[in-house]
C-alpha cells in the first residue's frame, strides 16, 4: 500500500514535471490579434496605408484612362478638318498664330473669370504642322455650362448685323449639340494657316485673347483688340477671326465653322457632321496635367550593408563591451529596390515623386551548423525599467567567430518591404537632350516578410526569431542621376543610397541594425 | 514591466505576453485538440491577462496568476464548444483503444505532453487539472459542471489509460515489486 501510494505520488510528480517543462511558441498571429482587440485605435497605419495605396492606384488608373493624346485628337481630326476646310477655302491674307491653342472656359463666378490651358504647346512642341488656333467652348453639364454660350454679347464697335449673325450661330451650334446630347467641348472656330509666320506670337496670343477679354461677351473685344501680338506679329485683325461668318469684315475673316443659312437655326449636313465629329474627338481630358506629368518604372540594384550596435543596459554581457561589430563575422549582401512613380514638374527645375516601391534588402552573416539544437539566451530590454534580460531561446547555428568552422553556412538577415516613396528632383543642368538631377524621398515602409538572425547575449550563437522584425518603418533615400531624353522616353541612370531610420528590430531587442543600401538606378520615364 | 501594462502600453505587454507565452501555450497545449485550437485559448487569454491586469494583487507569482486565467479560459472554451457532450463515459472506458500514430516521441516532455493529449477529452482534463493544475476535485467538479465522485472516477481511469500508454511507449517502465518506476525516466 504504502508502495502504492509513492508510486502515485511518483507518477503524478512526473506528469507536472514533464507537462510543466513543456512550451510551445506560438505563432505570430496571436500576438497581432490580441494586440488588434488591446489597441483597435492602433490600425491606422495600415489603414492610412491602405488608402494611400488604394489612392495611388486609383490616380495612375485614371490618368491611363483620360490619356486623350492631344497630337492623337488632332490627327484624327486632320481628315474632317481638310475635308471641312477644303469647302471653305479661306481667301485673302491669313496670319497664322504658331501654335494650337486650346482654351477651355471656366464656369462662370458672379464676376466671370476664365482660366485656359496651353494644352498643345507642351505635348507637340516644335510641330510646324500644326497651325491651328482654336477656340473650344463646352457645353459639358458641369462646370462648363451652355450659359456661357448664349450669353455672349459683342460689343458695339461691331456691326449690329454681325451682333445678331453671330448670336444666331452660336444659339444654333449650341442648340444642335443639346438636341443631339453632345457633352463635349465644341469648337467654335478653328483654323489652319501657313506654317512660317508669326512664329513668335507664341502662347501669349492665347493667353492674352481671353484675359484682356475678360469677359465671355466681349466676342469683338477678342476681334479687334484681344490678341496682343508680340514683336512680329501682325495686327490682330488679319489674324483673328472669331469663328463666327461676318461678312461685313474683310475677306481674311471668312474662316469659320459654321455658316449661316437663311433659317436662322438651321446648319447644313456638312456642318453638323462636321461639329459632331469634332465635338466627339475633342472631349475635354486633364490637360493641365500634360506636359507636367510623367510615369516612371526603374530598378535600382545595391550592395546592402548595415550598422549594428547594441542597445543594452544593466546587462554584465559581452554586449556592453566594445563594438558588436568586432564580435561577428558579416558580409554585404545583394539587394535591390524596384518601384512605379510618378514625376509632376511644378517648377522649371523641380519635380514631385511619388510612388509605390519594392525593396529587398539582404545581409550576410558567416555562422555554423551544430548538430542539434542548443540552448541559449538573447538580451531583450523591459519596455517600464529600461534594462535588459535574458531570454531563453534555441539556436542551431553557432558564431563562427568564436568557434572553428565545422559545417560552415552563411545566415541571411533579409527583409520584403512595400515603400511609399515620397520626395522631389531638383535638376542641377541641362544640356542638349542630358539633364543631370539631385533629389530625395521620404520611404514610410512596411515590412511583411523577412528573416532575423539575432546573435546570443552570450555571442556565440544566433537565434533566428523572424517575430523580432519590426513591421513599420521609415526609409531615407537620396540619388542622383543623368537623365537622356530619347524621344518621348526619358532613361535616368545614377547612383542611390537608402538608409533605414529606426532599427529593423523591435523595440525590446538589445541591438539595433539599420542597414543601408548603395545601388545604381535604371529608371525609364514617359510623359503623359 | 506591470505598471506598463497597467497603463496599456502596448510594448509592456509584449514583452509581458514574449516572456509567458510559450509556457502557457503549453498549457493551452494539453487541453486543446490542436495547435490552432491552443492558440485561440492563448489569446482569449491573454486577452483577459491583460484586462483583468489591475486585479492582480502582487500577492503571488504573476505566472501562477496568468496560468488561473489561462487554464479557466481553456475549460471555458472547452464548455462553450460542448465538448464535454462528446466526452467518455467512465463505463466506457476499457473499449477505448489509444492508437500508437497518436504518440508521437520526440522528446521526453513532448512525449509525455502527447499522451496526455491522446486521452479522451474528459479524461485529459481531469488529469490536466488535478495532477498538473492542483486543482482539487470539488474545485475541478464546479468548473466542469459535474459529480465530486465522476471527477475522481475519471481521473482513476485517465491516469490507469496513461500509464498503460506510458509503459507501452517505453517512457516509463512498468512498476516492479519494491522498486521505483521511475528509473528508467
Amino acid at each position: 500500500m504504502i508502495e502504492n501510494e509513492f508510486y502515485e505520488d511518483e507518477f503524478e510528480q512526473l506528469l507536472k514535471e514533464k507537462a510543466d517543462q513543456f512550451s510551445m511558441y506560438p505563432s505570430k498571429r496571436v500576438w497581432h490579434s490580441i494586440y488588434n482587440n488591446l489597441h483597435p485605435s492602433r490600425r491606422w497605419p495600415s489603414v492610412v496605408m491602405c488608402l494611400l495605396l488604394i489612392g495611388s492606384l486609383m490616380l495612375i488608373g485614371y490618368l491611363n484612362t483620360s490619356k486623350n493624346s492631344i497630337t492623337k485628337q488632332i490627327n484624327d481630326n486632320a481628315a474632317g478638318q481638310a475635308s471641312y476646310e477644303k469647302n471653305n477655302e479661306p481667301t485673302g491674307s491669313q496670319l497664322t498664330i504658331q501654335k494650337t491653342l486650346l482654351t477651355t472656359f471656366s464656369r462662370r463666378t458672379q464676376k466671370p473669370t476664365y482660366t485656359y490651358g496651353n494644352a498643345f504647346e507642351d505635348v507637340i512642341p516644335g510641330e510646324a504642322e500644326l497651325y491651328t488656333y482654336t477656340v473650344v467652348k463646352s457645353n459639358r453639364p458641369a462646370p462648363y455650362t451652355t450659359a456661357e454660350i448664349t450669353d455672349i454679347k459683342l460689343t458695339p464697335d461691331v456691326a449690329a448685323a454681325d451682333n445678331n449673325t453671330n448670336q444666331n450661330i452660336i444659339q444654333a451650334v449650341d442648340t444642335y449639340i443639346k438636341s443631339n446630347q453632345i457633352f463635349a467641348d465644341v469648337a467654335v472656330y478653328t483654323k489652319k494657316g501657313k506654317s512660317n509666320t508669326a512664329k513668335s506670337t507664341d502662347k501669349n496670343t492665347s493667353v492674352d485673347v481671353l484675359t484682356e477679354g475678360g469677359n465671355v461677351g466681349d466676342i469683338s473685344s477678342i476681334t479687334k483688340s484681344g490678341i496682343t501680338q508680340t514683336s512680329t506679329s501682325k495686327p490682330l485683325d488679319n489674324t483673328y477671326e472669331t469663328g463666327i461668318s461676318n461678312p461685313a469684315e474683310s475677306p481674311a475673316k471668312k474662316s469659320v465653322i459654321v455658316k449661316t443659312t437663311s433659317d436662322k437655326t438651321g446648319l447644313t449636313s456638312e456642318e453638323k457632321a462636321w461639329i459632331e465629329n469634332y465635338a466627339l474627338q475633342n472631349k475635354a481630358a486633364a490637360k493641365k496635367w500634360k506636359g507636367h506629368l510623367g510615369y516612371q518604372v526603374y530598378v535600382t540594384p545595391a550592395v546592402n550593408y548595415r550598422k549594428l550596435t547594441t542597445n543594452s543596459k544593466g546587462s554584465a554581457t559581452p554586449f556592453a563591451n566594445g563594438d558588436i561589430n568586432n564580435s561577428i563575422s558579416q558580409k554585404p549582401g545583394f539587394g535591390f529596390e524596384t518601384g512605379v512613380g510618378l514625376n509632376y514638374t511644378v517648377a522649371k527645375r523641380i519635380q514631385l515623386k511619388a510612388g509605390l516601391q519594392f525593396n529587398y534588402t539582404n545581409y550576410n552573416i558567416a555562422a555554423d551548423e551544430t548538430n542539434h539544437p542548443i540552448s541559449t539566451t538573447i538580451l531583450l530590454n523591459d519596455p517600464s525599467t529600461g534594462y535588459s534580460y535574458s531570454a531563453a531561446r534555441t539556436s542551431t547555428t553557432s558564431n563562427s567567430f568564436n568557434t572553428t568552422a565545422l559545417q560552415p553556412i552563411t545566415l541571411h538577415n533579409k527583409t520584403y518591404q512595400i515603400s511609399l516613396p515620397v520626395g522631389f528632383a531638383y535638376r542641377l543642368s541641362s544640356q542638349n537632350n542630358v539633364d543631370w538631377y539631385a533629389g530625395a524621398t521620404v520611404q514610410p515602409s512596411y515590412i511583411f516578410d523577412g528573416k532575423a538572425h539575432i546573435i546570443s547575449s552570450d555571442l556565440k550563437s544566433y537565434v533566428s526569431d523572424r517575430s523580432s522584425i519590426s513591421p513599420w518603418n521609415l526609409n531615407l533615400g537620396f540619388e542622383t542621376y543623368m537623365n537622356f531624353k530619347l524621344g518621348s522616353y526619358n532613361l535616368q541612370v545614377g547612383p542611390q543610397v537608402r538608409y533605414q531610420v529606426n532599427s529593423t528590430y523591435k523595440k525590446d531587442i538589445a541591438l539595433i541594425e539599420k542597414p543601408y543600401a548603395v545601388g545604381l538606378k535604371f529608371g525609364l520615364t514617359k510623359g503623359f | 514591466m506591470l505598471s506598463g501594462c497597467l497603463r496599456n502600453n502596448a510594448t509592456a505587454q509584449e514583452a509581458l505576453y514574449n516572456r509567458f507565452s510559450p509556457r502557457m501555450l503549453g498549457v493551452c497545449y494539453r487541453f486543446a485538440k490542436n495547435r490552432e485550437d491552443a492558440e485561440d485559448m492563448l489569446q482569449e487569454g491573454f486577452i483577459k491577462v491583460f484586462s483583468q491586469m489591475h486585479q492582480y494583487r502582487n500577492e503571488g507569482a504573476l505566472e501562477g496568476w496568468i496560468r488561473r486565467i489561462i487554464v479557466h479560459t481553456c475549460i471555458n472554451v472547452l464548455k462553450k464548444n460542448k465538448k464535454f457532450s462528446d466526452s467518455v463515459d467512465i463505463t466506457n472506458a476499457h473499449s477505448i483503444h489509444i492508437r500508437e500514430e497518436m504518440i508521437p516521441s520526440i522528446m521526453q516532455a513532448k512525449q509525455v505532453v502527447e499522451c496526455i493529449r491522446s486521452l479522451p477529452l474528459g479524461y485529459k482534463t481531469v488529469l490536466n487539472l488535478y495532477a498538473i493544475e492542483g486543482y482539487s476535485h470539488k474545485e475541478i467538479a464546479f468548473m466542469l459542471d459535474i459529480e465530486e465522485s465522476t471527477s475522481r472516477s475519471q481521473y482513476t481511469r485517465a491516469k490507469s489509460m496513461l500509464e498503460e500508454i506510458l509503459i507501452r511507449k517505453k517512457i516509463i517502465q512498468k512498476p516492479k515489486k519494491k522498486t521505483n518506476f521511475l528509473g528508467a525516466v
